[in-house]
């Protein structure tokens, strides 16, 4: 069966919004959804991007693996000025929900960050990024 | 002319000798046919001569670890069999899965598997071989 990288951005994206929408739930943006923050409060923005695909079996178009491969990358915006306690607290939430997880065929690896971004995008946020490498093994 | 890339290639195997099946998740194979030659030079010849004699070969081949891969235990678990008649066959393609064609094929014994788990790797099986009785080259 050949991958969807659809269901595979649905798997990885939902998991991430059944999180956040816990309490304490937290606002989460996703790739090409608009979305205006509200000042002082703290959100997350989840991109998520397909890299490399290679070859992983002989075979070609019958009884063959390819290995495909992402990230995530999920910043993560507090308020500034008052610490960065919450930042982190969020961080863990995301961090915990990824770390050497395999859900639904994805293998995610040991999560890089949080990472404090020097120059929030957008300013006005204390902000640090969570990045996630995954894998996903195609069989055609 | 036409090159041949390795993803083009195939392993069939058959422990009991009857029906080769692919075996699904093979990375790599390499085969390696020797003949050993009869040094034939008689007194006063300066220059040495041979004839060719015994025909043998051996190789290896590696797979992308997966118990429900459709033909790899039966592989993996022949290196088990004791008192080994060498009833296996095997079928090598460069290309395709047509029977004898692009390929080669024989008789063999798995004489070793060797199977390494690594942290953030795929779990690879490496099984070699050797050769029993008549290889049948179809490389043409």
């Amino acid at each position: 069966m050949t991958a969807n990288l659809n269901t595979i951005r649905a798997t990885i994206e939902s998991r991430l919004a059944t999180e956040l929408a816990s309490s304490p739930a937290i606002p989460v943006v996703f790739n090409n959804v608009s979305y205006a923050p509200t000042p002082n409060s703290s959100w997350v923005q989840c991109l998520l991007s397909f890299g490399a695909n290679e070859y992983l079996s002989q075979g070609l178009t019958t009884d063959s693996q390819n290995r495909i491969v992402g990230v995530i990358v999920i910043n993560i915006f507090t308020p500034a000025g008052v610490g960065s306690g919450a930042n982190y607290t969020i961080g863990k939430r995301i961090r915990d929900l990824y770390n050497r997880v395999i859900v639904s065929g994805v293998y995610f690896d040991a999560p890089i960050g949080p990472e404090v971004v020097g120059t929030p995008a957008p300013e006005g946020y204390f902000q640090t990024q969570v990045r996630v490498t995954f894998e996903f093994i195609e069989e055609l | 002319m036409a090159t041949i890339r390795g993803e083009q290639g195939t392993v069939q195997f058959d422990a009991a000798g009857t029906t080769n099946a692919t075996i699904v998740g093979t990375r790599s194979w390499s085969l390696t046919i020797t003949k050993e030659t009869l040094d034939t030079s008689v007194h006063g010849d300066t220059f040495r001569s041979f004839v060719g004699s015994m025909v043998s070969g051996s190789g290896t081949v590696e797979l992308v670890y997966d118990p429900d891969a459709t033909g790899q235990a039966g592989f993996i678990e022949d290196v088990v069999t004791v008192n080994d008649p060498a009833d296996a066959t095997f079928e090598l393609f460069t290309t395709g899965t047509t029977t004898d064609t692009d390929s080669v094929s024989f008789a063999g014994i798995i004489t070793d598997m060797e199977i390494t788990s690594t942290v953030g790797e795929l779990v690879i099986v490496s099984c070699s071989f050797i050769t029993s009785g008549t290889i049948t080259s179809n490389l043409e």
